[in-house]
């Protein structure tokens, strides 16, 4: 751990240089350039906005807005880093350098793009009179993100490096993350469905109309809320609507848990990452 | 840590070895590895070791040139050196900063301009930006790559590519400088340039490995010279020699396809020796030097008058000289059992370079080939003129009449 910062620390340069190419490369060749960076995030607003009307799912377009860029920097992080390694097959094989500085720079520079989106959406917020509250937490879950996106990059990274199947895994798995993340709705959303459900058990004439649907005690109902919270997304997703909306606010303990198991994947995905870096030299 | 002593090492190499695992199929997926978890891992994969048990130390200072055949190791080592590989067995020490040009390339980007390229690298050395801007204009002027530099490498031509790699691993100041093939490409302008500044880097105190296939220079430019074959040390030591010894050994292996051995049998030629002057084995002799070669052969039965034969072709193949008992009049009435002939040539007269000698016996009426070695021994003669075939003495003269 000592040594990784002091890699970080020798080659800051190196990174900021990589930073610098992963931003450059994606925006080139293209007219509009960095200002993709809010077009991207703008249409799909603009998809889903007219995809939940269809669905009447109950969702404030700032919840909505909040979301969207919120997941957008994971996924656009997971996307990029999956050829952080492979793509850069050429440095690699010919120099010597700290290896993790690249999926770092694909995270840092994707976080750059994140932060300006963020600073956008603040704006908008702010002229939609949004209500915030507990502002100070904010860098907390700035970086309880980060360090998530960077533990996944570490693990996709470098797995794709020796299994190119992840490339074929992660669009599945994403779009499955998604809808298991309060993207397109809201937590309070899932604990209304199941509230419903546990009245329904608790009722004793039951229509026969919602005879099929599931009954479930309330017990039940709070283990499978536990277990809904514990996707690091669902916890982070939630806690920056609490934070900058005052919407769908939990009470603290149960962000505890999403929070810890961000910073374990970025542990285990530094691990990980240095057993199989070993490797690259040759599968390159 | 680095030693105190009086000799310092640059780089010290112990028991290296490197491992790689052949795929029998395509490349590893989920899906193949859980095949093999299932089936018990009957697919064993193929090993094979690119390095084994290579020890070496280069002082600081030193320029060790490597030589060996396409596979003997030589990249490997320097991809284990430079830190790209990492080694499956040994270890691998080095003081100071590396610096390297591996296999035909720098790392650069294809889609980044020359200029941020030699950035980059400057970076991944660890060399600050203001550091690399002090030194981007000798590293331009080198290259010569004036108005292309801010053009998109993937634009340059292959020479281009290759100044610009050597210039920047060059010019960013390293201690140990690892060069991988680097002569073979260029024109012959930038070669000089390259060797040049191989040579100040000489001076400058600094250590090189050098990998290449043009003997001659390395020959020049190495303190010692490193002999890889078949991922081990064949040889290590002064240049000359251990380059002698490489190019006799590469043209042994490639003559190897050349040999041919045929003949009823009467009588075999069991062994051919080659030896100097001094009656020790040699494969290597200087313009002019005496050989003698040790025929030993052995005849099941009676034969009457047979006519022992030997040739020498250059390394192709093609003859140059054939000649044989009977043409020189040296009568055999009969051999049986096991005897040894010798032939001594007084003087080897051919141009520099590779030899490969037959030797024959058949009957006096050239009918029956007994045995027949083509293509057997090869030798390698040095000479000082670089006339070409053979030599035969000569004169040159000016006519006198025509002068005034």
């Amino acid at each position: 751990m000592r040594s990784l910062l002091r890699d970080l620390l020798s080659h800051r340069e190196l990174l900021w240089i990589l930073v610098q190419r992963n931003l450059k490369i994606r925006y080139k060749n293209s007219v509009l350039g960095f200002f993709w960076t809010l077009l991207g995030p703008i249409f799909l607003i603009l998809i889903y906005w007219a995809f939940i009307r269809l669905l009447k799912i109950q969702i404030s377009i700032n919840a909505l807005i909040t979301g969207i860029i919120v997941w957008q920097f994971v996924a656009m992080s997971l996307g990029d880093s999956l050829n952080s390694i492979l793509g850069n097959a050429n440095l690699v094989t010919k120099t010597a350098f700290p290896r993790f500085l690249l999926p770092l720079s694909t995270v840092c520079a994707n976080s750059i793009n994140y932060l300006l989106t963020f600073a956008v959406l603040l704006v908008f917020l702010f002229f939609r009179h949004a209500e915030p509250a507990a502002l100070y937490f904010l860098p907390l879950i700035l970086l309880t993100q980060f360090a998530l996106c960077l533990g996944l990059s570490l693990l996709v990274s470098s797995i794709n490096v020796l299994f190119r199947d992840v490339e074929h895994l992660m669009s599945v798995m994403l779009l499955a993350w998604f809808f298991l993340s309060p993207v397109m709705y809201t937590n309070a959303y899932v604990t209304d469905t199941l509230a419903a459900r546990t009245q329904l058990s608790d009722a004793t004439e039951v229509t026969e109309a919602l005879a099929d649907q599931t009954q479930i005690t309330e017990n039940t109902a709070k283990i499978l809320h536990a277990c809904y919270l514990a996707n690091p997304m669902a916890g982070i997703v939630t806690s920056y609507r609490s934070v900058l909306l005052s919407e769908d606010v939990l009470p603290m303990g149960m962000f505890v848990a999403p929070f810890l198991l961000s910073w374990a994947i970025l542990f285990i995905g530094l691990g990980v990452f240095s057993r199989l870096e070993q490797r690259f030299g040759d599968e390159l | 840590m680095s030693g105190t002593g009086a000799t310092t090492h640059a780089i010290n190499v112990q028991d290296l070895g490197k491992k790689f695992l052949l795929q029998s199929r395509g490349e590893s997926t989920l899906k193949s590895l859980t095949l093999d978890w299932i089936t018990g891992r009957r697919k064993a994969r193929e090993e094979f070791w690119a390095l084994r048990d290579v020890s070496f130390s280069v002082q600081t200072g030193e320029t060790l040139g490597i030589v060996g055949a396409n596979g003997a190791g030589k990249s490997t080592l320097l991809a284990l050196l430079a830190g790209t590989k990492q080694p499956t067995a040994g270890s691998v020490e080095t003081h100071g900063k590396i610096s390297s040009l591996l296999e035909l390339g720098a790392g650069f980007h294809p889609e980044l301009t020359g200029r941020e390229n030699v950035y980059l690298a400057g970076a991944i050395m660890g060399l600050s930006r203001a550091r690399m801007a002090d030194r981007f204009e000798s590293i331009v002027e080198f290259a010569e790559l004036n108005e292309f530099i801010d053009q998109p490498v993937k634009h340059y031509s292959s020479g281009m590519y290759v100044r610009l790699g050597f210039a920047v691993a060059v010019e960013v100041d390293p201690d140990i400088l690892l060069l991988d093939e680097v002569l073979a490409v260029g024109d012959v302008s930038f070669q000089r340039k390259c060797l040049e500044r191989i040579g100040e880097f000489r001076d400058e105190g600094k250590t090189m490995l050098i990998i290449s296939h043009d003997l001659e220079t390395i020959k020049k430019v190495s303190h010692r010279i490193l002999f890889l074959e078949k991922g081990g040390v064949q040889g290590l030591g002064e240049p000359e020699a251990i380059v002698d010894a490489y190019d006799s050994r590469s043209r042994s292996l490639q003559s190897v396809g050349l040999r041919r051995e045929w003949g009823s049998g009467e009588i075999l030629i069991k062994n051919v020796e080659i030896h100097d002057s001094n009656r020790s084995p040699c494969e290597s002799f200087r313009f002019g030097e005496k050989l003698t070669a040790d025929i030993a052969f052995e005849a099941k039965e009676r034969i009457v008058s047979p006519v022992f034969g030997f040739s020498i072709a250059d390394s192709e193949g093609r003859l140059l000289y054939g000649n044989n008992t009977q043409l020189e009049d040296f009568d055999i009435p009969f051999v049986e059992g096991s005897r040894t002939l010798r032939l001594h040539i007084g003087e080897l007269r051919m141009a520099r370079g590779i030899y490969l000698l037959s030797f024959s016996v058949h009957s006096a009426d050239h009918k029956t080939n007994y045995h027949r070695l083509d293509h057997h021994s090869t030798i390698t003669v040095t000479a000082d003129a670089a006339f070409e075939g053979c030599y035969m003495p000569l004169q040159w003269e000016m006519d006198p009449r025509d002068a005034g």
